[in-house]
């Protein structure tokens, strides 16, 4: 059974449909990485998976449980309770853009805040707990730092480490690496890579496309809602069948000559 | 020239104390009371918001005098008979309560999506975000706002004079009618204000500035 089953997804914001009906499966410890160009629906795609955002349409399996909605025995989706989907996120890990840590806490007791206060463990507990993430994430002598005192790569790497301390079975990342500065990406894409090692099951939005290549067990391009092309990052990234996504990887490859003679088109 | 209002300087400290009760009643029940609105108006359905928002909007579109006036006639006409103090005390508890719940509601509000989104991801309760994520970031936003509330409600204690509660103003007043001496007595009472309030401001300044390093 896979981890993640997605059907027939879809989402949408007033008028205007942002997932049209996506359906794939992520498998126990395998990595999606979901490539696409911005406000094509990778970010909603994550937060559906976690309920953070509702939707229309559709079914999202974590591990056999449905999210969000109980599916009847004729078909009808019931809303699930807000503790049953606050106990569906604790397995879910999402590391977002903006990092979000709180800033009123520092590094150490934001790590500790899921252990604390979803899980009710022990302080001591908690804080040998939070001690060995931030170890992992090497960032041990910045236990005791609030975020503002620290660089945006080490603000996103408190950001995994408080995901994990929930030990989830599946994390999401959605562009963690975007609002950094370039050399500050390196750091954050060497721990995601550790949790490659370790077999972690990950869906991973990114623009990097060479992380997405090394890491990637699956490649999965998203544009308007649709998914346009997926599979091996060799196959994908090497001989794109998709003219949206030969265009798409031209741009994000750095190979801006070829892009500013084709503008893309509108549709 | 001075003698007249050391002379009267024990009576005129008596007054102080009685606003200086005042202004603590008015100002902790004041903001106990509008922080649970402000809160409330943040979690709770459309009806109670639209009423909360409708409280907020007319006390604060109403000078205080006029809610004291209507607190002092009010208790008596629904069959009530309480002394001017208290009558004074519960309408300007109102009065600030409205103040306190706007700017308890809009540091609520300032909170980042991001900050609950974070917190949700967890998967944090209701509870436990508001506690734990919300709130002591809405009370670092809110501190030096309700500071500056708390200095402006401790002066408009000296109201309650006018419908004939003894504090310090009303003090002031008596002295000056008996001796006549009005701008020392009124530059001391200034300077009695001044005192009860410096601090207050002081505060305000250093909680401000604590809060820009924080964020």
């Amino acid at each position: 059974m896979a981890m993640v089953e997605v059907r027939g997804l879809r989402k949408s914001y007033g008028s205007l449909e942002v997932l049209k009906r996506l359906s794939f499966d992520v498998a126990r410890g395998d990595v999606v990485v979901v490539l696409g160009p911005s406000g094509s629906g990778k970010s909603t795609l994550l937060r559906c998976i976690n309920f953070l955002d509702e939707f229309e349409e559709g079914e999202i399996r974590i591990d056999g449980e449905t999210v969000g909605y109980r599916i009847g025995a004729d078909g009808r989706r019931a809303p699930r309770s807000e503790a049953e989907n606050a106990k569906l996120r604790e397995r879910v890990g999402i590391v977002f853009q903006s990092f979000n840590l709180f800033p009123h806490r520092t590094a150490l007791q934001n790590v500790m805040m899921g252990p604390l206060h979803v899980r009710n463990m022990p302080k001591t507990a908690a804080c040998e707990l939070a001690q060995d993430l931030l170890a992992k994430v090497g960032l041990s002598e910045k236990a005791n730092q609030y975020p503002s005192m620290l660089s945006g790569g080490q603000q996103q790497r408190v950001a995994i480490a408080r995901a994990l301390a929930m030990q989830p079975k599946v994390m999401l990342f959605d562009e963690v690496t975007s609002a950094l500065d370039p050399e500050l990406v390196g750091e954050v894409l060497a721990v995601i890579r550790q949790l490659v090692e370790e077999g972690m099951t990950m869906v991973i939005v990114t623009h990097e496309i060479q992380f997405a290549r090394d890491v990637g067990d699956r490649i999965m391009f998203i544009d308007h809602g649709s998914i346009v092309e997926q599979g091996a990052p060799g196959e994908v990234l090497t001989r794109p069948s998709s003219d949206r996504l030969k265009l798409f990887l031209r741009r994000y490859q750095g190979d801006y000559s070829k892009s500013y003679q084709t503008l893309p088109s509108i549709e | 020239m001075p003698h007249v209002l050391i002379a009267s300087l024990p009576y005129l400290l008596q007054g102080a104390a009685v606003t200086l009760w005042l202004s603590l009643l008015v100002v902790a029940l004041g903001t106990l009371l509008g922080s649970a609105i402000g809160i409330l108006a943040t979690i709770a359905g459309s009806t109670i918001r639209r009423l909360i928002t409708a409280y907020i909007f007319t006390l604060r579109g109403v000078p205080v005098l006029v809610v004291m006036f209507l607190g002092y006639y009010l208790f008596p006409a629904v069959g009530y008979r309480v002394s001017a103090y208290f009558a004074v005390a519960a309408a300007q508890i109102v009065y600030v309560s409205a103040f306190v719940a706007e700017i308890i509601r809009s540091a609520i509000v300032s909170v980042p999506p991001g900050q609950v989104a974070a917190a949700r991801g967890l998967g944090m309760r209701r509870g436990a975000i508001l506690r734990e994520v919300i709130l002591p970031q809405a009370a670092r936003i809110a501190i030096a706002p309700l500071l500056n509330n708390s200095l402006t409600a401790v002066k408009q204690t000296s109201y309650a004079s006018v419908v004939g509660v003894w504090e310090l103003t009303y003090a002031a007043r008596e002295v000056v009618e008996r001796t006549l001496a009005s701008f020392q007595i009124f530059l001391g009472v200034m300077a009695i204000y001044f005192v009860i309030c410096y601090p207050l401001s002081m505060l305000a300044r250093w909680c401000e500035r604590r809060a820009s390093i924080l964020h």
